[in-house]
């Protein structure tokens, strides 16, 4: 029986989904803060209130941004640890293709009046002031239904490696202060 | 005689990627497998570790990390008895991750979670590497701290002193940078120093006047920049030979301060415990041999025992995170799914923190 847990934490939320054979239960709950703490007793709670145990599992699924870099890790990171720990398969669901998925916009809202886009096949972040493409924000269920249906869809035999996809460089300056001229 | 247990460790709260297993048999601690991923090289350019670049490294490598330390143990995560991770202090988007993977680990295994405080770590590796007996004074020395402890037990550390501003590995890096040396800057100093003259530029010895054993490294950093910029008036660039000058010069500085100030912690240690103890050093600074045998000197000197760890040991990684899950086991009930990871986290939670005691807490 396939039985997949799908979580996401890319934004003020933790979303989850259990997928059954056919059948899918979500539960969401909206946190500014505080994911890395929740996250993983929601998920207990989620999967007792569907009489299911972590070792029921045959997947995992997880939405690797883009979005809160944080929040991507909190989420990857704790997939990882599942998948390693259950010797199961973890799949990483993008937030292009979550939105494929519900039949929405893949356009998704960033930080400082931009977007991310997926441009001839590669993700981007762009000014939305000069763009008429307008970001789609699905409720946190549909996104953790959508990843959960996403890595049945992909099969199981094939998974990917769960890489978080940050789109944006880390901010980080070169050194201020530069050498002097060393002589012999 | 405690039953013998097998831990996995995970750690990610600065710069290094690093998972182990640690056993202990009849009391005695033994590391079975340790792997460290450095990442030197992604901030090398940026004078400093940059925290989304680090955060980003753990998040990518600690699997794969955790994978080899269990394989290189020949052992499996069902084998083992618990799992430890650093919970803090550290730059948060590693610990995060760290605690993620090791709470995801936890869950599906059903195994224990204990999160540890990163300088306890530190702080209790010479019990795995020397079996050394409570109490015992330790220097933690590195980049990111700097502070003397009374180890009385597992879980109870005292604080005598430490930085007030920077870390000395801290300021090996700034000084190096300064000169134009490589980095990491304390192995590019102590070569350079090797063949420098230290009495030629005269460097305060900061707090040298004051009691206690608080010290400060900050200012001692912007007077080797001013004797740097005092040849740059005269001269184009520096020679070599200005180079390990200054290298030779700034090394003397911190290993006299750290010495007396180890001197008085000592003391205070041997008055307040009544014993003679050992004098332990941890952390990357402990690995230069002019500082090194500054510190033997002064354990010497008050008939202390004198304990370094092997550099592997010495600097971060997961072994003594393991290690103190182990000893802490012992004492306290797990952390479970809730565990926080905190980028300020103080060992001592009884005497004044040192370092940002404002609305975020002390930092160590």
């Amino acid at each position: 029986m396939t039985c997949i847990l799908a979580f996401d934490t890319a934004g003020p939320y933790c979303a989850a989904a259990l997928l059954k054979d056919v059948d899918v239960v979500t539960k969401s709950e909206e946190m500014a803060r505080g994911q890395a703490e929740r996250l993983m007793t929601m998920l207990q709670e989620f999967l007792q209130d569907n009489s299911t145990s972590w070792a029921d599992l045959t997947a995992i699924g997880v939405g690797i941004g883009p979005g809160n870099f944080t929040g991507i890790r909190i989420g990857v990171a704790a997939a990882k640890g599942l998948s390693m720990g259950l010797s199961i398969p973890l799949h990483g669901v993008d937030g292009f293709e979550q939105r494929k998925r519900l039949g929405l916009a893949p356009v998704i809202s960033a930080p400082r009046q931009q977007i991310y886009i997926f441009d001839h096949g590669v993700p981007r972040m762009i000014s939305s002031q000069n763009s008429s493409l307008a970001p789609s924000q699905p409720d946190p269920d549909q996104i953790a239904r959508a990843i959960a249906e996403d890595t049945v869809a992909r099969g199981l035999d094939a998974p990917n490696p769960a890489a978080p996809l940050y789109i944006k460089p880390a901010d980080a300056a070169p050194a201020r202060d530069s050498a002097p001229p060393i002589f012999p | 005689m405690s039953a013998d247990v097998t831990i996995l460790g995970i750690e990610s709260s600065c710069d290094d990627t690093a998972a182990a297993v640690v056993q202990r048999a009849n009391g005695i601690g033994q590391v079975m497998s340790s792997r460290v991923f450095g990442q030197t090289d992604l901030h090398s350019d940026f004078g400093g570790v940059v925290p989304e670049i680090a955060a980003r490294a753990h998040a990518e490598k600690l699997d794969h990390c955790i994978e080899l330390a269990l394989r290189d143990a020949d052992a499996r995560l069902c084998g083992m008895d618990a799992i430890a991770v650093t919970c803090g202090p550290g730059l948060i988007g590693g610990v995060v991750a760290g605690v993620m993977m090791a709470k995801g680990l936890s869950a599906a295994s059903g195994l224990p979670l204990y999160g540890i405080n990163h300088l306890a770590g530190h702080a209790l590796t010479p019990r795995l590497t020397d079996n050394l007996g409570f109490p015992y004074l330790m220097l933690l020395i590195s980049g990111g701290h700097c502070q003397f402890l009374i180890v009385e037990a597992a879980d109870r550390f005292r604080r005598l002193g430490g930085t007030i501003d920077d870390a000395p590995g801290e300021a090996f890096d700034k000084v190096a940078r300064l000169i134009g040396l490589p980095q990491p800057g304390g192995p590019s100093i102590e070569a350079a120093a090797r063949s420098g003259d230290p009495m030629r530029f005269a460097l305060p010895r900061p707090l040298l006047d004051r009691p206690g054993c608080d010290m400060s490294f900050s200012g001692l950093k912007t007077a080797a920049l001013r004797a740097r910029d005092a040849i740059l008036q005269e001269e184009d660039g520096l020679t070599e030979k200005d180079q390990s000058d200054l290298a030779a010069s700034f090394q003397r500085a911190v290993a006299d301060v750290l010495a007396e100030k180890s001197r008085r912690a000592l003391a205070e240690f041997q008055t307040t415990t009544g014993t003679t103890g050992a004098f332990c050093v941890a952390g990357g600074v402990a690995a230069n041999q002019g500082i090194r045998s500054a510190l033997q000197d002064i354990a010497d000197a008050a008939a202390a025992r004198f304990v370094a760890p092997p550099l592997t040991l010495c600097t971060d990684n997961a072994a003594m995170i393991a290690w103190a899950g182990i000893e802490q086991m012992a004492l306290r009930a797990p952390d479970g799914l809730t565990l926080s990871a905190r980028p300020r986290m103080p060992l001592d939670t009884v005497s004044q923190s040192m370092l940002g005691s404002g609305k975020k807490g002390a930092k160590a």
